[in-house]
């Protein structure tokens, strides 16, 4: 609880900070810098961006099909395939899970946006099973965030529903089974119309907002890419996968909270490649291939922050040494040795600072989300 | 927030100095302790027991108010508690003799002259018990939608809150109701009060050094202390306060105190309450008073602020976060029902009366309620509220 109240109080020195040098105007080159923040749109746009949410697409039309043969025929091996075309999907959407912007973040509430459909973790159970015996639901309602996306898929793949000894049992011999297949037929369903929308945003009206939004207001296309990309590393990277399931932000550890809960062994997977997108982000990598461009790294480097830049990278560098070294099962790591989580906590937790404050302040951007008011 | 409190002390000394010249003897050499740290003999004379248990005894009942398994009657009994009966979790606190509801609208200076009122205020908190649990406990498990009761749970698989037809949390009115009706009305309208502090011989006892039959302090001294309580009675250690030790006055002027535009108001507070009791030990009322006036000013603040703040905070997220936004405006529903408790500087009245507030009540109320209400109606409160208690609407929101 200290750590967070100090943070707010660096935040609020960062605020004055950034408050008190003279960015107001929305001047077309961006800040006060000369930056070309044109250039960087443009890369992240279009060979980040918007190719990442071209390859979610693929993996969730292919997730569709292998769900469609399922559905035809309920075997194992029809379940094992649709499984592991959901590990692929998931593998793709974790390197779009932080551009919560454009028509993304439009619905799901301010905080998570689109992640709200996608990957709220963990399930609430009860939602999913009820929804398949009364069929009940509404994927686009605040009460069934956290019963939808990557982890309903995954309790429906893998868990096993009221008193069934398998997980293929909830399609099978259950009574609701029938209720369980609408149910994931309605789940993916979503996820691909959402994902089909986000994408043709982008290839349509979206990337000429998007690049054209160049000046250093609230509203401006780098500020909220900058407040995205922090919000994802702490919130969704450091806190969700791994945070609070080791028990960080509570009085105990939380194992039923790890992403991936009901498959068990792909969480360190998931949370490495997680951490993979944001280092191929801010160094400007293009999602296919290995090419550079603008970047938060060539900004920090145009500002003479070259220290800042080998700082943030080593302590990514650092972080992923303490994830590899995890139980690919989060949950067995918890419950034989907790500390090692802690410690891949801690590795990620000094990259935020570098990001929250330093990269911040020198980009003269103003974060918009903080920590919750609570009650 | 020293502007600010510069300017009402400007309006204050506009009002008073053609009545008042007389600084009292002495003012000068009045000392404030360091911490809230009064002895006679070696021993502490600061006692404030009645009121650290009605705070336990409120933070019951709200949570109990949030557990569907109760009733109507159970919850009743929590807020009127008569002494030994079982209704608390704490054995101390159903063994005290204490109850909240009989402290709540019961201020000497607003209540002791009107009755209707503080029934009808005690009616308000009975009316939102029944209603939670006759209307909302029922209706737990169903996903609410206008006009009909039930949960709502908040985007990214947040809280769920458990709301009326109208999207009012219950618990929330009761909560941030209390503040207003308990924790205000009784330091600021009551034991701050000369009615209170120098009632019967309390100054003359004060005066002599004559000690309440078996207690180390003097009558005077102990409602002083009595005040101290509602704000900082649930500290760990009260002599040096960390704020945020309750769920009520404590959290919220916590709250307020970090907000850049009021920074300094928890400092101003605790100053002013030791400065007062120092007063007191010096005999010196007039200063004991000014320091009353001080508390008064800031603490009449704090509704105020966290209105404002709530209804802007719920209209930055209604559509997109409903369960967000009713939450919200529940809490500011509760701190607009605590405005009636506020006092105006070196007056006896509240910033706004009752009829007032009930009337933005209303405002909120109507139609579906939260479901319906306009950002107009909610800017409108807001501005209305902030001009009167002398700031901006934008210096109270939230920060984004």
């Amino acid at each position: 609880m200290k750590m967070k109240k100090f943070f707010l109080g660096l935040i609020l020195v960062g605020f004055i900070v950034a408050c008190s040098s003279s960015s107001s105007d929305d001047d077309p080159k961006g800040g006060n810098d000369n930056f070309d923040r044109d250039a960087l749109l443009i890369n992240v746009a279009d060979n980040i961006i918007i190719p990442a949410f071209e390859d979610l697409q693929v993996k969730l039309s292919a997730l569709d099909a292998t769900k469609s043969t399922f559905v035809d025929d309920k075997s194992q091996t029809n379940l094992d395939a649709l499984s592991d075309a959901w590990l692929e999907a998931y593998k793709s959407w974790q390197y779009v899970e932080m551009f919560n912007i454009g028509k993304a973040e439009e619905r799901g509430g301010k905080e998570f946006g689109f992640v709200s459909f996608f990957n709220i973790h963990p399930l609430t159970v009860d939602d999913v099973q009820n929804g398949a015996k009364n069929g009940n639901y509404d994927l686009d309602s605040g009460n069934f965030h956290d019963a939808q996306g990557f982890p309903a898929l995954d309790f429906l793949i893998h868990g096993l529903a009221d008193s069934d000894a398998n997980a293929i049992d909830k399609f099978t011999s259950n009574t609701s089974n029938a209720g369980y297949a609408d149910y994931l037929t309605d789940v993916i369903a979503q996820m691909m119309t959402l994902n089909n929308s986000y994408l043709s945003d982008w290839k349509g009206n979206y990337r000429s907002t998007f690049i054209g939004g160049t000046g250093n207001t609230a509203t401006s296309s780098l500020n909220k890419i900058v407040n995205d990309f922090i919000f994802y590393y702490e919130k969704l990277l450091r806190a969700k996968k791994i945070g609070t399931p080791a028990g960080n932000f509570s009085n105990m550890p939380l194992p039923e909270t790890v992403e991936a809960f009901y498959k068990k062994d792909v969480s360190k997977d998931l949370a490495l490649i997680g951490l993979n997108a944001a280092q191929d982000f801010f160094n400007g990598k293009a999602y296919k291939g290995s090419s550079n461009g603008e970047s938060f790294k060539t900004y920090l480097e145009f500002l003479d922050r070259a220290d800042l830049v080998t700082l943030i990278n080593t302590r990514f560098n650092d972080a992923r040494q303490k994830i590899k070294v995890l139980d690919s099962n989060f949950v067995t790591q918890i419950n034989t040795d907790n500390t090692k989580m802690t410690e891949a906590y801690d590795a990620l937790q000094l990259a935020v600072v570098s990001l929250k404050i330093d990269m911040v302040q020198a980009f003269d951007v103003n974060l918009d989300f903080t920590d919750n008011d609570g009650d | 927030m020293k502007k600010l409190v510069l300017s009402l002390f400007v309006i204050g000394g506009m009002l008073t100095s053609c009545s008042n010249d007389d600084d009292g003897p002495d003012s000068n050499s009045v000392e404030s302790p360091a911490t809230y740290d009064f002895t006679r003999n070696g021993n502490s004379t600061v006692s404030f027991g009645g009121q650290s248990t009605r705070i336990l005894m409120a933070d019951e009942v709200v949570s109990a108010l949030k557990d569907n398994n109760n009733n109507e009657a159970k919850i009743d009994a929590m807020f009127a508690h008569v002494e030994g009966e079982a209704d608390f979790s704490d054995a101390n606190l159903n063994a005290s003799n204490k109850s909240v509801r009989s402290k709540t609208a019961a201020s000497t200076d607003y209540f002791s002259a009107n009755t209707t009122n503080a029934n009808a205020i005690k009616a308000d908190f009975d009316g939102w018990i029944a209603s939670q649990a006759n209307d909302v406990f029922p209706n737990w498990a169903n996903i609410a939608v206008a006009g009909q009761a039930g949960q709502l749970q908040q985007a990214g698989g947040g809280t769920i809150r458990y709301i009326n037809g109208k999207g009012l949390e219950y618990n929330q009115a009761f909560a941030k109701g209390l503040i207003g009706a308990l924790m205000i009305d009784q330091i600021l309208n009551n034991y701050l009060s000369p009615d209170v502090l120098d009632a019967g011989s309390n100054k003359v006892n004060n005066d002599n050094g004559v000690l309440d039959e078996g207690k180390n302090y003097t009558t005077m001294e102990h409602k002083w202390d009595e005040a101290f309580g509602y704000l900082y009675g649930n500290e760990a250690d009260p002599n040096a306060p960390k704020l945020e030790a309750d769920q009520f006055l404590s959290e919220y002027i916590d709250r307020v105190e970090k907000d850049e535009d009021f920074k300094g108001i928890a400092d101003d507070v605790y100053d002013a309450f030791k400065l007062g009791r120092a007063a007191i030990v010096e005999q010196d009322y007039t200063l004991r008073d000014k320091q009353a006036e001080i508390i008064r000013e800031n603490i009449s603040m704090i509704p105020a602020v966290r209105a404002v703040y709530y209804l802007q905070s719920g209209k930055a997220n209604l559509t997109a976060d409903n369960a967000k936004a009713f939450h919200a405006l529940s809490e500011a529903y509760g701190f607009i029902y605590s405005l009636q408790f506020t006092r105006m500087p070196d007056s006896t009245s509240p910033y706004f009366t009752k009829a007032e507030v009930d009337g933005y009540l209303a405002q909120l109320m109507t139609g579906n309620g939260f479901w319906d209400v306009t950002e107009t109606t909610l800017d409108t409160i807001s501005d209305e509220i902030s001009a009167t208690f002398g700031f901006t609407t934008a210096q109270a929101a939230p920060a984004i």
